[in-house]
């Protein structure tokens, strides 16, 4: 998984939910709940679409993994394997 | 005749070898509608539920919570939906409130209903799955008709969402629910070459309202139980819907969710917005990519269907923000704080007199004093009506939360996190997102160290999702003004 993802899905969690926080300096295995991302399902598919725009993939909600929303790693993993 | 049964029967006589509901590969006509609700209705009678008695429906969309409305309805019971997203304490508090005698699930809900029923004298029965006691479409006795109700009886009980910690009974009768079909369906122009899609819930008023419009003008109503982005896109054209009633979350994800290719929506003529405010880049969003504008709607749980923005699409990119004038016999006027009514163009609180409107909420004669009086309802939510009679909101009195349409009491969230062992205090207000949308924050004060995850565990066994805090705060304590009332400003 290249840290190219990783450095795109922060920018992306940046956009919607840590206005507050330096994405930069967020660590790839933090718990993204902490700052309420996943929480609700509202929450959930704003982040899903702003995902599909940065990569240009189609991230189903009744597809992906429960442990999707989890860190930055489960995000760039799930992700990578989507991205051709 | 002036009731929900007789609007649905007229229907189905009418219409009756039409399409009345679809969900996934099942589709009935409204003749094979009016059979099984009669059937229920009969099955209802022979569980002991009698005209007046209330039996809550614990369902999602479905054919199933469909055959369920107008099967209370046809036995002269009344009906009491609820949210299929509620967890266990909050079901509770719906049937010891409603004084419900029975309620009607499906199997996926069946150990919530049973726990929620437990202890109360309340028969649960399935009609959803494996389980089920009655089975879609079930058996249709000879000779089974319509209970004897009258326009003044109560047909339903909804919920409104109160500031106050529980949400509010408010009653609709027959009446109103027959006004309200009959006033919103001659505004919109349905007719029995319409196809409607409910993913909103039809528990809701919303739902509710739109949902018995359509059926009272023999439309097709096609249903689904959830939104899925890609699943919602892929009814829109394969059903060949023309009205779309939606929150404004939907219309912004739909418009830019990523799909394999082009879809074809060019049936869609009525994309209707209600529960939140429309954000310009989502009205614009939305027409970009499927060529047609949403229009706002307004309404509220104690009146029913208030107004829509029906302007012409020459018009409408000027107007997008207006939830319109209002739908047929219904009236809306501005107050300013003096009580004085307001002129166009001047802001104030908006009050609604309508035919389908309730009289009030049950057991709580000074809130409805407060709120129903001199023949008006008083929303609560303020705004200003234009020279050409279009209604704008641009702000409300009560302290709700709007998540996607559904509006969130802080007091009810505050009192369940008072229970909580680790938790002194909590505070809960609304944020706005990153995309403008509301979010429920909750600041806590924790007796003993304890984090995000045990605050969402909590809530997530005890109430429904949208409900639960997405964002958590920890603080010493919490800001008070000199009277000791919570600073909630300084809590954003």
């Amino acid at each position: 998984m290249s840290d190219a993802i990783k450095s795109r899905v922060k920018k992306v969690l940046a956009g919607n939910f840590l206005k507050d926080i330096d994405f930069r300096e967020l660590g790839d295995g933090a718990p993204l709940i902490d700052y309420g991302v996943g929480v609700d399902s509202v929450s959930r598919l704003e982040f899903l679409v702003a995902l599909e725009e940065e990569f240009g993939v189609r991230l189903d909600e009744g597809e992906i993994p429960p442990d999707f929303f989890e860190t930055v790693d489960s995000i760039s993993d799930y992700i990578s394997r989507r991205v051709p | 005749m002036n009731t929900l049964s007789g609007l649905f029967l007229e229907a189905a006589g009418k219409f009756s070898s039409r399409t009345a509901v679809i969900e996934g590969g099942l589709s009935v006509t409204y003749g094979e509608l009016a059979r099984s609700a009669l059937g229920f209705a009969s099955y209802l009678y022979s569980r002991g539920v009698r005209k007046g008695d209330r039996v809550a429906i614990f369902l999602p969309n479905s054919i199933e919570f469909v055959t369920a409305v107008f099967g209370v309805s046809l036995s002269g019971a009344v009906s009491v939906p609820v949210n299929s997203s509620f967890k266990t304490d909050e079901v509770g508090f719906y049937l010891q409130h409603s004084g419900a005698m029975l309620l009607v699930t499906g199997d996926e809900l069946i150990n919530t209903a049973e726990e929620a029923s437990s202890g109360r004298g309340i028969k649960v029965v399935s009609m959803r799955g494996e389980k089920a006691s009655w089975k879609f479409p079930g058996n249709h006795p000879e000779g089974a008709v319509a209970a004897d109700v009258g326009p003044g009886d109560e047909a339903i009980y909804l919920y409104s969402t109160g500031s106050t910690g529980k949400p509010k009974r408010v009653a609709r009768t027959h009446y109103n629910l027959s006004a309200l079909a009959d006033n919103h369906t001659e505004t919109v122009g349905w007719t029995e070459d319409d196809r409607v899609l409910f993913v909103v819930p039809i528990s809701h008023t919303y739902g509710f309202g739109n949902f018995i419009s359509a059926v009272k003008s023999g439309a097709a109503v096609v249903v689904s139980g959830e939104f899925n982005r890609n699943g919602v896109l892929d009814l829109l054209e394969k059903e060949r819907i023309t009205a779309f009633p939606s929150v404004p979350v939907m219309l912004d994800v739909l418009s830019k969710t990523y799909t394999d290719g082009p879809k074809d929506l060019s049936s869609l003529k009525l994309v209707i917005s209600a529960g939140a405010p429309l954000q310009e880049r989502t009205f614009f969003k939305f027409h970009e990519r499927f060529s047609v504008y949403p229009r706002q709607l307004y309404g509220s749980t104690e009146t029913g269907v208030i107004s829509i923005n029906l302007s012409g699409d020459d018009e409408i990119a000027e107007r997008f923000n207006s939830v319109g004038r209002p739908v047929k016999n219904v009236s809306v006027k501005v107050f300013g704080e003096d009580g004085r009514e307001s002129d166009a163009g001047e802001s104030g609180e908006l009050a609604v007199r309508s035919p389908s409107m309730a009289a009030g909420y049950y057991g709580l004669p000074e809130e409805t004093a407060r709120v129903f009086r001199d023949g008006f309802y008083f929303t609560g939510d303020l705004g200003m009506i234009d020279e050409a009679g279009y209604i704008y909101i641009n702000g409300r009195k009560k302290l709700l939360i709007n998540v996607g349409g559904f509006k969130v009491d802080p007091g009810e969230v505050e009192n369940l996190l008072s229970q909580h062992p680790d938790i002194a205090e909590a505070a809960v207000l609304g944020v706005t997102d990153g995309l403008g949308n509301e979010r429920v924050k909750a600041v806590i004060v924790a007796r003993r160290p304890m984090d995000v995850k045990d605050v969402h565990g909590f809530c997530m066994e005890r109430i429904a999702e949208y409900k639960v805090p997405s964002l958590v705060e920890f603080r010493r304590e919490l800001p008070r003004s000199p009277t000791g009332k919570i600073l909630r400003e300084q809590l954003k």
